[in-house]
């Protein structure tokens, strides 16, 4: 009898469980499926971005302006990119506008994760707005807007290289080269470049604009290798690269910073003096704090030193885009709009002071903000960076970033922090990222 | 003749009144547990069943469409040398996770098991790890291993143990894991800590006395009577430490990044799946992890954990 009813209520128990799992399940759906993809007005849009929220005051005017409110989540970048692609992967909602990183196009354009915005925004006159518009592009379809206009810039620190006796600042590669290995030879700095060895993004992204320096690309516009042989831009560069970090000029420590890592605590303190591929707007945002940087008016922009002259400046921005599974997708047009307009891409950046600044936006992604911002005299270095923009802006692939990239990049920087941490050669490190390509592009 | 009826019926009564009681205080424990047992069904076993079929199929969003692979899955992830060299890593998280966490937290708690002044504050300051998130302790523990300005480079200076700071993490695979695992193991050292103390103190005075008259020295009586009386709890800090040194993650990638020289299966699996977004290799990957962390878990009971009765 009691083993009977045992029975009975381990039933009675499961199948309770099971309704209210099913409960909770049909919930979860009804509230899913209760999108609105017409009317804008009245709603609550999830932004989740990889930047802080802009000042409460701006949100406030955009929501009496539209009647569209704005739940604002900053998370970080690699955090935002797994959420992304675990949303999209189990096909939920998890915002209205996200960050479409511009080495992510090309997967989100195979993936087809994010609507495409050719309907809400005019390519032919974007095309003279936006620098960096073709990283947002891939076979005609905007897969994202670009939301800044980040550039791999060179940042120098101009007083330790006159401490050195260097008057001029290097234009040319090797010049560039012996203007460091002067600063070690007189002791001005101990190891004056910083280049961050973590097997993360942000060495990859120094190679290849250290490859474009030295006049070469990584890829073919058909995503062959174009570093294989000993004599090419890319070998050189990572071979410069692993020698500088074996002689001494960057310091060991380098090997587990990644690129902010060295930023705030090397370059910021005076233990490097000078970042070849440094994020555009960090002389504002981290050189020139106080509460952070004993270089205060120290550091400055300079044109990067190619192999002949003044070399390319890779982009790399983010952009923002409305995820498939968004809810709100009129009023996430509308919020992106109103994300580009060139008077609030400046003051992100710093045109009317501290008050509407974001934290760490580098560079407005359009050229009315571009120009607002230089006019605006408030952003140490931003007229040098808009030229830079305008003359020496490149993106790193021609053709789009391919959609097997973070592979790629992965294999780069995986080997690249190998090579340096001499568990491996620079030869096999080289032909083992080709390997890498040659089996994504096959 | 009516006595024996009214005490039949009593005594009846009384058994039918027991059993509604015992029906009840059942139905009670049942329906407690009932919202554990959906969490259960949600989030462990659905999931599960999910990844086991999940891990035969082709998921790639970037190279659509899913389809059936068979083993397809699990022959990519062995001949892979990073996800080999990642088993290695593993194998040595695990020797170094478990045999740390086990000495360190016996030998705790035996130092804690004696009243002394301040044990209470002891006992607070000693659990504190265990709040941290493991993001947090990775970031703690690359300040203290920092080759610029680490305090263990610092300390070991000073003791003129080194003649100028070295890196300790990223070059040299053995020393890598090692530094990384001593960040678990303040972690999860803690907990066993307070198991085996827990363990320790249900054991009888008495036990330790007769030992004593015995002429029993410090170490007898540590491996005739200690030991033996504490080994469900160490079995339970034991099995605690060897799942999470299997999945071993957040230190790894705080101290280490991408790099296969300590890289964890755990973090192969994250890149696998989030970066390069093939989720059926992901998936067979948490299988793995998760079939092998089952059977190790089950041997280690078996060989430590013994039933203790006084």
């Amino acid at each position: 009898m009691s083993n009977k009813w045992m029975h009975s209520a381990v039933f009675k128990v499961t199948a309770m469980a099971a309704a209210v799992s099913l409960v909770l399940f049909g919930s979860a759906v009804a509230a899913s499926s209760a999108t609105h993809h017409g009317n804008s007005k009245s709603v609550t849009i999830n932004v989740a971005i990889a930047y802080p929220a802009p000042p409460k005051a701006m949100l406030a005017k955009f929501t009496h302006e539209t009647g569209i409110k704005v739940n604002w989540s900053y998370l970080q970048w690699d955090d935002l990119q797994t959420k992304i692609a675990a949303a999209a992967e189990a096909n939920t909602y998890f915002a209205d506008v996200t960050d479409v990183d511009w080495s992510k196009v090309g997967e989100y354009y195979v993936t087809k994760w994010f609507l495409p915005l050719n309907k809400y925004f005019s390519m032919s006159s974007l095309k003279s707005q936006y620098p960096q518009l073709s990283s947002f592009v891939r076979n005609g379809t905007l897969v994202g807007m670009p939301m800044d206009g980040s550039l791999l810039v060179t940042t120098i620190n101009e007083k330790d290289f006159h401490k050195a006796g260097i008057t001029s600042m290097p234009t040319t590669f090797s010049k560039y080269a012996k203007d460091l290995q002067t600063l070690k030879a007189k002791g001005i700095v101990a190891h004056p470049l910083d280049i961050p060895f973590a097997a993360a993004e942000g060495l990859s992204t120094y190679w290849y604009e250290l490859t474009a320096a030295m006049g070469g690309q990584v890829l073919s516009p058909s995503y062959k290798p174009l570093f294989t042989s000993k004599s090419s831009a890319g070998y050189k560069a990572m071979t410069w690269m692993v020698n500088a970090y074996k002689t001494g000029l960057v310091a060991k420590a380098n090997l587990g910073y990644e690129d902010y890592q060295g930023f705030e605590t090397e370059m910021a303190h005076g233990l490097a003096a000078s970042v070849f591929s440094d994020y555009s707007g960090d002389v504002g945002t981290v050189y020139d704090v106080a509460s952070q940087s004993s270089v205060v008016g120290d550091i400055d922009y300079s044109p990067t030193p190619g192999i002949s002259g003044i070399a390319p400046n890779l982009g790399n921005p983010d952009g923002i885009g409305i995820p498939r599974s968004a809810e709100h997708v009129q009023a996430a047009v509308e919020f992106i709009k109103w994300m580009e307009e060139p008077a609030n891409q400046a003051a992100f950046a710093g045109a009317n002071g501290p008050k509407n600044v974001i934290s760490t936006f580098p560079l407005p992604s359009n050229r009315g903000g571009l120009s607002l911002l230089a006019k605006s005299g408030k952003v140490p270095g931003a007229t040098a960076l808009v030229n830079l923009v305008e003359k020496h802006g490149r993106a790193v692939f021609p053709a789009g970033a391919p959609p097997w990239y973070p592979n790629f990049s992965n294999a780069v920087y995986t080997n690249l922090h190998g090579a340096a941490a001499g568990t491996e050669s620079v030869a096999s490190a080289i032909s083992a990222i080709a390997s890498v390509v040659r089996s994504l592009s096959s | 003749m009516s006595q024996p009826a009214t005490s039949g019926r009593r005594g009846s009564l009384t058994k039918e009144f027991a059993e509604r009681r015992s029906i009840r205080s059942e139905a009670m424990a049942y329906g407690m547990v009932a919202p554990l047992l959906v969490f259960i069904l949600a989030l462990a076993l659905y999931p599960t069943v999910l990844t086991t079929i999940d891990a035969f199929m082709h998921i790639d969003p970037v190279t659509p469409p899913n389809h059936f692979a068979g083993f397809g899955n699990f022959t990519a992830i062995f001949s892979n040398p990073e996800i080999r060299q990642s088993f290695e890593n593993t194998g040595w998280y695990v020797l170094f996770g478990v045999g740390l966490t086990v000495v360190l937290g016996t030998t705790f708690g035996l130092l804690l098991q004696r009243k002394f002044r301040g044990r209470g504050v002891v006992l607070a300051i000693v659990i504190l790890p265990w709040a941290l998130p493991g993001v947090v302790e990775g970031v703690i523990w690359s300040w203290i291993y920092d080759p610029t300005f680490g305090v263990l480079n610092s300390v070991l200076k000073s003791l003129h143990l080194l003649s100028q700071y070295q890196l300790f993490i990223g070059t040299r695979q053995i020393e890598s894991i090692l530094l990384t695992s001593l960040v678990q193991v303040w972690q999860i050292t803690p907990l066993a800590t307070l198991l085996v103390l827990a363990s320790l103190q249900g054991i009888p005075g008495e036990l330790y006395e007769a030992a004593r008259v015995d002429g029993a020295g410090w170490w007898q009586v540590i491996r005739r009577i200690t030991l033996p009386c504490i080994r469900p709890g160490l079995a339970i800090a034991a099995v605690e430490a060897l799942v999470l040194s299997l999945n071993i993650f957040d230190q790894v990638y705080v101290l280490n990044a991408g790099a296969s020289t300590a890289s964890s299966v755990m973090s192969m699996t994250y890149f696998i799946t989030f970066q390069g977004l093939n989720f059926g290799q992901g998936y067979a990957l948490s299988l793995l992890a998760t079939v092998v962390t089952v059977a190790l878990s089950l041997g280690t009971l078996k060989l430590i954990y013994r039933k203790v009765t006084f």
